[in-house]
């Protein structure tokens, strides 16, 4: 479990003034299911994970792990495995040694290495030099040396990134399984449609804050928006009879919008008043949609094109 | 081991907490060392300049120091190499470091060792412990091939005192530079920077305040790290103005304190 409590991070920046990378944040990441730890690029999500994991102290605040300072603990790696950075290797060492000098700061036994190395399929390149590697290797070679300790907390930052489809597919099932053997997983990520698949909670943050932390089906019933898309011939009549009702209505081309009644009920209402329907269809936003909606606020970089549509 | 069973039924086990204690930081720290190309680059180079430059510098001047003209002593040319070889042992004491920094193994250094002062420690430990055998060893094989075109003039020394001495000494002073680059490393965090830094000091600097004038400037060259930490590693040194051996060492071994001080209190607070 891990667990922060009013967890702040400042930056100095080069003016002299102060950037607030985290900003106060409480959450606690549970055992047994996987966390999605969501948020826009500069949102705050890997100076967290740093935190957690002791490499960047917080300026204000705290946050455990298993009940302690990450730094309190005599062999960290058999409390959390970490993937932080892919490059967080020595490119002129082999994925072999690199794993080895882990195991050996810890105590951890060596025999430990070539299970781990078999866990993420490296053992025929493990003699190789780390910076040979693509960076979907490297990835691999990163989560091996996460679970070289067998911890009970799991971290990945981004893990999915620069794998191709089956390494996505791997690491979506490889964190359900860690979920399902009790262990507590958390995994940033700024792809939603891979956290859609992946977790089973969410944790949302923007400029520093948490947006949202719930279910994933919670999330979705929250903020993904839905609407009632409604095509007719009569469009305006249709139009006029739905927003008499107080219906909130939007017309964009040759469709209605409708929210505020769900699909059933808007057909019932079009028959008895004697209009006819072309289309009836309910449309869900993808969690992308509803995490664009969430943190359009708080993205710190818009693209220049982005914000002249606005 | 212990045991606990989650909601879901599932049995988690964790390994009981095993403290990893110093050992641990050094044996990996050594394997560290020992697994990256550049570590038996570095002890190569420093064994054939060493050696190899003692060696040349002896058969070259032999004839030279047995006749009446030479104004220096052949106990300055018997560990010659070793003004070159401490270029060596700075570029590996600064690899160790920056190196980690560069391609940010320092994050997996620090997540798997979270007691910074432990990695600084057995960090230095290690490349001590190498350092000072390579460069005894670097230091008599020189001794041996050096002393043979010496002896051939009459003008052969024993390994006995100052020689003996400056044996192990060039050992303690590689190991000495290589320990005062690694402070300086975690410092700048930068390999060109720390290299750069540490040789303008040793080699540029260490000469160039020998212009300075009076009592004040002759203090400052006896002081200088390079000037007061090189004595020990030669029987006779080629400037008869600094301080004696262990002296000297003593002073540079207190400079290289101050630096490891400064290194250790930076990197705790500083973020990885």
């Amino acid at each position: 479990m891990i667990r922060a409590h009013a967890l702040t991070k400042r930056f100095a920046t080069e003016k002299g003034q102060s950037r607030v990378a985290v900003d106060g944040v409480d959450f606690v990441v549970e055992p047994g299911r996987v966390t999605g730890f969501l948020g826009p690029n500069g949102a705050g999500k890997s100076t967290t994970m740093r935190m957690i994991l002791g490499l960047d102290a917080p300026t204000s605040g705290t946050v455990s792990v298993n009940g302690h300072r990450y730094a309190a603990a005599p062999a960290p790696l058999r409390e959390i495995g970490a993937l932080l950075d892919a490059h967080a290797i020595h490119p002129g060492r082999s994925a072999r040694d690199h794993l080895r000098w882990m195991a050996a700061s810890n105590g951890i036994p060596t025999t430990r290495v070539g299970e781990v190395l078999e866990l993420v399929g490296l053992e025929s390149v493990a003699g190789q030099r780390a910076g040979r590697y693509s960076l979907g290797m490297g990835q691999r070679l990163g989560i091996a040396a996460a679970m070289l300790g067998d911890p009970p907390v799991v971290v990945l930052d981004e893990p999915v990134n620069g794998l191709d489809p089956e390494g996505i597919r791997w690491v979506r099932t490889f964190a359900r399984q860690l979920a399902d053997e009790g262990r507590t997983v958390f995994i940033s990520s700024h792809l939603m449609s891979e956290m859609a698949l992946m977790a089973d909670h969410l944790l949302v943050i923007g400029r520093g804050s948490i947006l949202a932390d719930c279910s994933m089906s919670d999330f979705m019933a929250d903020h993904a928006a839905s609407y009632v898309r409604v095509k007719a011939p009569a469009l305006v009549d249709v139009a006029h009879l739905l927003s008499g009702r107080g219906l909130d209505v939007t017309r964009v081309d040759d469709e209605l919008r409708v929210s505020g009644l769900d699909a059933p009920a808007v057909g019932e209402l079009a028959f008895r008043h004697g209009l006819m329907l072309h289309e009836l269809t309910l449309v869900r936003s993808s969690l992308e949609d509803a995490f664009m909606a969430l943190t359009a606020d708080s993205v710190e970089y818009h693209a220049a094109t982005e914000g002249a549509l606005r | 081991m212990t045991a606990t069973m989650t909601e879901g039924g599932t049995l988690v086990v964790s390994p009981a907490a095993t403290t990893a204690g110093f050992g641990a930081v050094l044996r990996a720290e050594w394997l560290k060392l020992r697994t990256v190309r550049s570590t038996w680059w570095t002890v190569l180079a420093t064994f054939v300049l060493g050696a190899g430059l003692t060696v040349l510098m002896c058969w070259g001047n032999a004839d030279w120091l047995a006749s009446p003209e030479a104004d220096e002593s052949p106990g300055s040319f018997i560990t010659w190499g070793m003004m070159i070889a401490q270029i060596t042992a700075v570029v590996l004491g600064a690899l160790v470091v920056t190196t980690e920094y560069a391609t940010g193994m320092i994050r997996s250094s620090f997540a798997a060792v979270p007691a910074r002062g432990r990695v600084l420690a057995a960090k230095s430990l290690v490349l001590v412990t190498v350092l000072f055998v390579v460069g005894t060893v670097t230091a008599l094989v020189g001794y041996l091939g050096g002393n043979y075109f010496l002896d051939q003039e009459g003008i052969g020394m024993a390994l006995e005192g100052d020689v003996l001495r400056s044996m192990y000494g060039s050992g303690l002073y590689l190991a000495g530079i290589g320990l005062f680059t690694v402070a300086v490393g975690f410092l700048l965090r930068h390999t060109a920077g720390t290299i750069s830094v540490v040789l303008a000091l040793m080699l540029i600097l260490g000469n160039m305040v020998n212009l300075v004038p009076g009592t004040f400037g002759e203090w400052l060259t006896k002081l200088m790290p390079g000037n007061a930490g090189s004595v020990v590693s030669t029987p006779v040194s080629f400037n008869p103005d600094l301080l004696d051996a262990w002296t000297g060492f003593a002073v540079f071994g207190a400079e290289t304190a101050v630096l490891l001080a400064a290194a250790y209190v930076v990197l705790r607070r500083r973020d990885a």
